[in-house]
């Protein structure tokens, strides 16, 4: 219970792994032992090579009929004590948006590694996009609150797989892995430390009481066959079983999704700064395009620019604070996405600096040249 | 509810029964069944987790059962059902699912769970309509019956989910109606003791929903129109296709092997 | 980015170009470099045009896709034909198959031709290591990593009563670059 250090299960050495690779290895030190997945590009090498590793350490891998029913059974296999995880692109996704809602509301820690692809509907397979970073906020009916990562490398891909699973386990929560082709099927070296530090869950004792938690705290989680009389439901008229009032539960329950990740969100959130000191304007980038933003911007402060970047490794919840501050700091903002502006239409909200969104939906990545050229209009 | 079945209930629910089932519900005496199929069988509660989906099923285990309750989305509880046993196989697993919880929305994770021959015991609550929602048509709605989505009588044919899941590859499957409450008890049992996966049609009733719609307004009537309907495979020997027509074969329909 | 190669390994679907570019990688790594592998195969499991890019660096790479080629390896004539555009004219250079690519005149850029599957073919009598043999020629040519780099990376990425044979592959690689070199000069 609560953080603790194990050993790695891979050597600690200096590996060259695919970004898929880097998730499945991430997923196994972490302690996942069950793996539910369908197939769908660009997502299915994580699938498949959790398939290959999970004999090695006694894990359950299933490819279930659908992405439906791969959410359902990982969600099944959290309350009987797993760590758990699938890994999907958007098509899948959508599929699984009312499970989310579900596992949300039940306070079922999952990890969804969600590897996107341009849209809408089966859009294309074989390019890149960044374009379901609202779908993974408000996909689900009613409001919930979810935590999404965004990993830039591929060392970032192992680091924050970890992440993900001592956040689901920490807050009780499903994590999102929001990740992108570019990064997946990238290449890059990898370091696995000796150790690394994990976070299990608490557990329940004793008969779990009916009706609401006390306060808005994540409670211990009880499991399946060990007595605890555990009643799991995301529907509210159930969720307290007729002892309180059905308004009253709605509200609390809805306040308590809430506020359990937004009152921790300082501890929950995670960001970096480069070339801040003086920049008069800022690039806030996030995944894969954080990359290229990042070469421009070194490019264009070699050149004398007064620019510099925020990249948020953390989309969900929204680095509001931070952005704020940010923009209070600077004359413009400029975000560069691969998607119509989904984190600067975010961004407005915090801020009254101006706010320029720079929008590429061809399925390319966005190169430094091109952020290079914007930017020298903005300076 | 009688009292040597007590224990199976939480302390609050004891003494004043929650269950928001209608009066005249068949469910409510398919939950008797399953907590006596139960009790013979000495399991202990705490290795059992019940898994419902949402529909009037639901209130059968929902909340007053003193055992481990996943009441999951509609449709899909056999795909949770799934993660959990198979991480770990020494639950118990037992659903009690409606027919359109089973044969409509989730129809895709019934013939998969089966093709994966699961060890769960489901037992199908068919009333022949869907009752939550307010009485319109299921997949097991007789032909030509009214319900709140079909005023000029259902067009189509009912399933035959028994049918289904036996050529599914289901290891047991055994259909009774609630009129046959000793061969319930029995069937349910021969499940909780299948290793694989056993599927029990328990022909049910909604006087709320189906009966008033179709002039069966008392469960008295209802249960003389299941009677009527539901024949055993023996008096369905000898039938012609023609007097088959309307009848529903109850009995044991599979039992082992492959 | 200064200090760092940008390699395209290119060809058909089934010439073992992504394994190639895995090797490569994989050597780099051991070799103690900074790597970015990204490949593109599109449809091409079934023998379209494949590309497997590898920048290798001293240092920590920002930028992980190829924006410049500095060494085209080329293996099929419509990678070729597709690819050719994107080297660098000044100090860039492009290895091709000799049986397979017919070159074109390109200003003052170097290309040197190997013929790895046709001495795949004569020599170890076996087509399927001509992508092995290329590397190796070009490892030579290159010094982008050690020979010693390279057969760690095949012991491990290779399946196992496949390693003598890419050993021998690397080898006649290695034999073919310097004779590359001396007749250049």
């Amino acid at each position: 219970m609560g953080f603790k250090q194990v050993k790695s299960i891979l050597p600690p050495q200096t590996h060259y792994f695919s970004g898929s690779d880097a998730v499945v290895e991430g997923a196994i030190a972490s302690g996942c032992r069950y793996f539910a997945g369908y197939p769908l590009t660009p997502a299915t090498d994580i699938a498949e090579g959790f398939s290959a590793r999970a004999k090695d350490v006694g894990a359950v891998f299933i490819q279930m009929e659908d992405e439906i029913a791969s959410i359902c059974s990982i969600i099944g296999a959290s309350w009987a004590g797993a760590k758990v995880m699938t890994a999907t692109s958007g098509p899948g996704f959508s599929l699984m948006q009312e499970a989310i809602g579900y596992a949300a509301v039940t306070e079922t820690p999952i990890v969804i590694a969600l590897i996107q692809r341009p849209g809408p509907s089966t859009g294309q397979g074989t390019t890149f996009a960044s374009a379901d970073i609202m779908q993974c906020k408000w996909g689900s009916q009613g409001d919930y609150q979810v935590i999404a990562l965004c990993p830039w490398s591929v060392q970032e891909m192992y680091d924050q797989t970890i992440n993900a699973f001592n956040l689901a386990e920490q807050y009780r929560v499903p994590v999102i892995l929001l990740s992108e082709a570019a990064i997946s099927r990238l290449e890059e070296r990898v370091e696995i430390k000796e150790e690394i530090r994990i976070f299990d869950r608490a557990k329940a004792t004793g008969v779990a009481a009916l009706g609401l938690p006390p306060d808005n705290q994540v409670q211990p989680m009880p499991i399946f066959g060990k007595g605890h009389q555990t009643k799991v439901t995301g529907s509210l008229r159930a969720y307290s079983w007729g002892l309180t009032s059905d308004k009253a539960v709605q509200e609390m329950v809805v306040s308590r999704l809430h506020h359990k990740i937004m009152d921790n969100r300082d501890e929950i959130i995670e960001y970096d700064s480069y070339y801040r000191e003086g920049a008069e304007v800022v690039v806030i980038a996030y995944g894969f395009t954080a990359r290229s933003s990042l070469l421009a911007v070194k490019a264009l402060r070699q050149d004398g620019k007064k620019v510099g970047m925020l990249r948020l490794k953390t989309i969900w919840p929204f680095p509001d604070r931070v952005v704020a501050k940010v923009g209070s700091e600077v004359k413009k903002l400029f975000i560069p996405e691969m998607n119509m502006g989904q984190v600067a239409g975010e961004v407005m909200k915090y801020t009254c600096s101006k706010v320029i969104s720079y929008s590429q939906t061809n399925g390319d990545s966005i190169q430094p040249d091109t952020i290079i050229n914007e930017l020298r209009r903005l300076l | 509810m009688a009292k040597d079945l007590a224990q199976y209930f939480r302390p609050e629910y004891r003494s004043t029964p929650q269950s928001p089932l209608c009066a005249g519900c068949g469910h409510g005496i398919v939950l008797g069944l399953i907590l006596r199929a139960i009790d013979e069988l000495k399991i202990n509660m705490d290795d059992m987790l019940f898994v419902n989906g949402i529909g009037c099923c639901m209130w059968v285990p929902t909340p007053q059962f003193a055992a481990d309750v996943l009441q999951t989305l509609h449709g899909r509880a056999l795909a949770f059902a799934t993660g959990a046993k198979l991480f770990n196989p020494k639950l118990k697993i037992l659903s009690f699912l409606g027919d359109g919880d089973l044969g409509d929305i989730g129809g895709n994770h019934l013939i998969h769970a089966a093709r994966r021959n699961m060890d769960f015991t489901i037992i199908l609550g068919n009333n022949m309509v869907y009752g939550l929602t307010g009485g319109q048509v299921a997949n097991t709605t007789p032909e030509g019956a009214l319900t709140a989505t079909t005023p000029l009588g259902n067009p189509y044919r009912p399933f035959d989910m028994c049918k289904l899941v036996e050529a599914a590859g289901a290891t047991y499957v055994a259909r009774y109606s609630i009129l046959q409450p000793f061969l319930l008890i029995k069937s349910i049992k021969k499940a909780l003791q299948t290793p694989g996966f056993a599927f029990i049609e328990a022909m049910s009733m909604c006087p709320t929903q189906f009966g008033r719609r179709n002039r069966l307004d008392t469960p008295v009537e209802l249960l003389k129109f299941l009677k009527d309907k539901c024949i055993t495979k023996k008096q369905a020997e000898g039938l012609s296709p023609e007097e088959l027509k309307d009848k529903i074969i109850t009995g044991e329909l599979k039992n082992g092997g492959s | 980015m200064e200090g760092a190669k940008q390699i395209r390994f290119c060809g058909f679907g089934g010439q073992g170009i992504i394994l190639g570019g895995k090797i490569l990688g994989n050597a780099s790594i051991s070799a103690g470099k900074w790597v970015a592998g990204l490949s593109t195969y599109g449809g091409a499991a079934r023998g379209g045009v494949c590309e497997a890019d590898i920048i290798i660096s001293d240092d920590l790479i920002i930028f992980p896709q190829v924006i410049q080629v500095d060494v085209l390896i080329a293996m099929s004539q419509s990678a070729y034909n597709k690819n050719i555009g994107t080297v660098n004219k000044e100090t860039g250079l492009v290895i091709y198959d000799t049986q397979l690519v017919s070159t074109k005149e390109v200003n003052g850029l170097k290309q040197i031709g190997i013929p790895a599957t046709e001495a795949a073919v004569k020599e170890l009598n076996n087509k399927q290591v001509a992508n092995v043999v290329i590397l190796g020629a070009a490892t030579e040519m290159t010094n982008m990593i050690s020979k010693d780099a390279l057969v760690e990376a095949i012991k491990k990425g290779v399946r196992e009563r496949f390693i003598d044979l890419n050993i021998k592959a690397v080898d006649l690689g290695f034999k073919l670059g310097r004779e590359a070199i001396s007749k250049a000069k």
